[in-house]
């Protein structure tokens, strides 16, 4: 398989367990450089998990994770941020009592990237122009899709390398999932590397130059992004007319 | 370790034989009502795992109840009875309610509640209790002391039969993880209610063997929260959940008590609040842990 | 007229169980611990203000700068010492162990401070202490009055803290979501300790206004905390203005009802308040216990 460019995260034998439920079991894989990867896999594989450990909110039991060379595994999740990784976790966790510009302060609470705050700021609200009208309205008022653009900015002020997505365009209406997907894009060419978790394959799958299939808590395959659009399995598992309920179990 | 309580029952029920001395049969009978408040407190908030502040309103209703009938003629064992009665009542009652708290909102629900009942015990009984004048003139001890080794044996001898019985095992999966328990078929409001009523009836016993051995104390007195406080310390420090723990706290409390109380008031408290937070800290298991590993590590030695 | 100078009287001390409360739901917001040794800490305060006054006769409101940051040490000791094992730990551990360990800090402060401080009852009594404004007829305590302006600026000061400042952000964050908050680059075991020192501080304050307008002694801490719990409860987590109101709402039910059933039952009132609304919202304050 070709890697597009010198990896920036990569993941060896990673084994992360709940008590006596094992999530992933021994996961490798890398992204490399400005690229955008892409890993799908039915409800219940692992994905949130995997996330959840780069970012450090979970502690593997065995495995690699390094960015840039360095080992992540034993690193506070706040450390982690400001080395250049943010996560925008599964379900947004806006702060939902506290407004639209404290989320996205907040975003941009390391000291790395307070140095950036009032330039990205305004990248933020050129990008999303609702969210500058809004901005002094709580973050629990806002729509679903609107939430998921806050999130998104909100990971943007953290001035990061490596944006790790979780469901970004989990019950969003097509056209703003569209948007979300263009928005990425834009990172993407500024230079971001993308590491993008989606249910909406088809999607996913045009956006990425590679991408992983992730299945009880395994890599099952892997491959360049628009060429796996074609893969048998993929097809049948993920893109045909049974495959959200098909595959969950 | 069952025989070492069987042991430790007999050796006092053989001590008035040996002695008449008035401190150790007072020493005795404080110790028995610390075991008692111990180990009744521990079926609740050890075994079930259900931390209550409260327990000192069981332990004011039974003195209240047994003194009230006691001073008024009616015989001691007959008037302990009631005293059990009223607070198994009194727990049925509240426990509905109280059980639909978690957590410390059930901690300081039952410790409000205490509270409450002490200020209005305090304000409808504002004078000091004493035992009538015949009872007076006539106070034995060794009664007392009988009475209260019954107390004590009663107490550790049903937490000890919990211990082994399925309800006990109920309880103890409801302290371990109460969906989990509910799910495997545990009846668990039936379960904490049992705990419950067992624990607050042993609680009134305790007080009706408090009112009997009294001379004069103030009504709101066995209402204090430091009944409370002193049953969850003794627990803690003994082995919180064991049937030997709370024994084992209870007589390490007495004592040293006792033997702190010469010098300077109170300051076993100070020791006994820092060894209770190193506990739960570093040693949850308490001195009952501390003797298994020990045994463990000779074990192992020879 | 009785009626109207009791009811004031119930407001004033409000103010300060609004204060009390205000520093127990900041920990108990933040950190999800629920600390039972509030009132001690609040009596604590109390006694820096009483020795700072009867050894060197320092202004009892003005000593209070000196409460504030001693009591915030304290609670930097107290975090890093005790709280900081239990905030982790699985929900109900953290519960279960928070308590217990505020539980022995009472007892252990309790007669740390009998041994200390003798269990007489103490307060402070300044040259103005018997100063009152008369209104309509009305008499005002001056002091009393003037703790609670005191207490209701302390709370503004908090509040913009919390408002505008990075760290104060940091701690608002952290008390909705700690994960995400950490996902922010928070770290959040600091925010913890600043929100509980902050706490502790909280209530050295209280206790110090408490030693001048009423009284302290080493056995009043588990009253206080019941006042503070009470307020919380009624007033919810989340807003220090809120508990603020819930104190005086709580001062003036008291009185209200001191004057129905007598003065004797104002305490159990406020308890048996308490005990309707917990049976009414189980659930607890987060909502989903
Ligand atoms: N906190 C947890 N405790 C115990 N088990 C968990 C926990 N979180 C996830 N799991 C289990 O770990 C496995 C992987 O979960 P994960 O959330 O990573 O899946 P996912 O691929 O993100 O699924 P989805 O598409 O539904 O978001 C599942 O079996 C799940 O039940
Ligand atoms: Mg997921």
């Amino acid at each position: 398989m070709v890697t597009w460019s010198k990896p920036v995260l990569e993941i060896e034998g990673l084994v992360v367990s709940y008590g006596a439920l094992t999530a992933l079991q021994g996961v490798s894989l890398t992204v490399g450089s400005g690229e955008i990867v892409v890993l799908v896999g039915p409800n219940g594989a692992g994905k949130s998990t995997l996330l959840k450990a780069v970012a450090g909110l979970l502690h593997p039991r065995s495995g690699a994770i390094r960015w840039e060379g360095e080992e992540l595994s034993a690193i506070p999740p706040h450390r982690i941020v400001e080395r250049g990784l943010a996560l925008v976790p599964e379900g947004r966790r806006l702060f939902a009592r506290m407004t639209i510009r404290e989320n996205l302060e907040l975003g941009a609470f390391t000291p790395r990237a307070q140095a950036e705050k009032s330039r990205r700021l305004d990248r933020v609200y050129e990008i999303f122009p609702r969210l500058q009208e809004r901005q002094d309205q709580l973050a629990g008022s806002l729509s679903g899709g609107e939430q998921q653009m806050l999130a998104l900015g909100r990971a943007f002020m953290s001035a990061p390398r490596l944006l790790l997505l979780d469901e970004p365009s989990l019950g969003l209406a097509p056209r703003v999932a569209e948007a979300i997907f263009s928005v990425l894009g834009e990172f993407h060419r500024e230079g971001l590397s993308i590491f993008l978790v989606e249910q909406n394959v088809q999607a996913a799958l045009t956006l990425a130059q590679r991408a992983y299939i992730l299945e009880g808590g395994k890599i099952v395959g892997a491959g360049e992004g628009r060429s796996l659009l074609q893969d048998e399995h993929i097809r049948t598992a993920y893109l045909g007319p049974l495959a959200r309920g098909g595959q969950s179990n | 370790m069952l025989w070492a309580l069987l042991g430790l029952g007999a050796g006092f029920t053989a001590i008035p034989l040996f002695t008449e001395s008035d401190y150790l049969l007072n020493l005795g009978v404080q110790l028995f009502l610390a075991v008692a408040l111990a180990q009744s407190w521990n079926v609740l908030g050890g075994f079930t795992g259900q931390i209550t502040l409260g327990h000192a309103a069981f332990f004011g209703l039974g003195a209240l109840v047994t003194r009230t009938l006691w001073g008024n003629g009616v015989g001691i064992l007959l008037a302990i009875i009631p005293g059990i009665l009223v607070c198994i009542a009194f727990s049925l009652l509240i426990g509905g309610l109280a059980f639909r708290l978690r957590g410390d909102y059930f901690a300081i629900g039952t410790l409000a509640l205490a509270e409450m009942l002490r200020i209005i015990v305090g304000n409808l009984l504002p004078g000091i209790s004493t035992i009538p004048s015949t009872a007076l003139t006539n106070y034995a001890l060794l009664p007392r002391y009988y009475l209260g080794l019954a107390l004590a044996a009663l107490v550790v001898g049903v937490a000890a039969a919990l211990a082994r019985s399925r309800i006990g095992l109920g309880m103890q999966a409801i302290r371990e993880d109460e969906a989990a328990a509910a799910a495997s078929g545990v009846g668990v409001l039936g379960h904490k209610l049992l705990a419950l009523v067992i624990s607050t009836g042993l609680a009134g016993f305790a007080g009706g063997v408090f009112a009997y051995y009294h001379a004069s104390y103030y009504p709101q007195y066995p209402f204090s929260p430091l009944w409370s406080f002193e049953a969850i310390l003794m627990s803690f420090i003994g082995g919180v959940g064991t049937v030997h723990g709370p024994v084992l706290g209870a007589l390490f409390y007495t004592i040293l008590k006792e033997y702190l109380a010469v010098r300077l008031v109170e300051i076993h408290l100070l020791i006994f609040g820092t060894l209770f937070i190193l506990i739960v800290l570093l040693l949850p298991g308490g001195l009952v842990e501390v003797w298994t590993r020990f045994r463990r590590l000779v074990h192992r030695g020879s | 007229m009785i009626l109207a100078q009791q009811l004031i009287l119930g407001l004033l001390v409000g103010g300060l169980y609004g204060l009390a409360a205000a520093g127990l739901s900041l920990t108990f917001g933040v950190l999800r611990v629920l600390n039972v040794a509030h009132g001690d800490l609040l009596m604590l305060g109390g006694y820096v203000t009483f020795w700072l006054f009867s050894l060197w006769h320092v202004d009892p409101f003005l000593s209070l700068a000196a409460v504030a940051p001693s009591l915030f040490f304290l609670g930097l000791i107290l975090y890093c010492v005790l709280f900081r094992f239990v905030v982790r730990a699985r929900e109900e551990v953290r519960i279960k162990n928070s308590l217990l360990i505020g539980f022995g800090l009472t007892l252990v402060f309790q007669i740390l401070a009998i041994q200390f401080f003798t269990a007489d009852e103490r307060s402070v009594t300044t040259a103005y202490g018997g100063e009152a404004i008369k209104i309509a007829g009305l008499a005002i305590p001056l002091v009393r009055l003037a703790s609670v302006v005191l207490a209701f600026l302390v709370l503004a000061a908090l509040q913009i803290f919390l408002n505008r400042a990075r760290w104060g952000r940091a701690i608002r964050a952290t008390a909705e979501d700690w994960e995400a908050a950490s996902l922010m680059g928070i770290p959040v075991g600091r925010a913890y300790l600043w929100a509980f020192a902050l706490g502790t501080a909280l209530a050295g304050v209280a206790g110090g206004l408490v030693s001048v307008s009423y009284s302290i002694s080493p056995t009043i801490g588990l009253e206080w905390t019941l006042k503070a719990l009470i307020v919380t409860v009624l007033a919810g987590l989340g807003s220090l203005f809120g508990s603020f109101a819930g104190g005086l709402l709580l001062g003036f039910a008291e009185a209200g009802s001191g004057l129905l059933l007598g003065g004797a039952y104002r305490e159990a009132v406020g308890l048996g308040l308490f005990l309707i609304i917990l049976i009414t919202r189980p659930q607890g304050l987060f909502g989903s216990r």
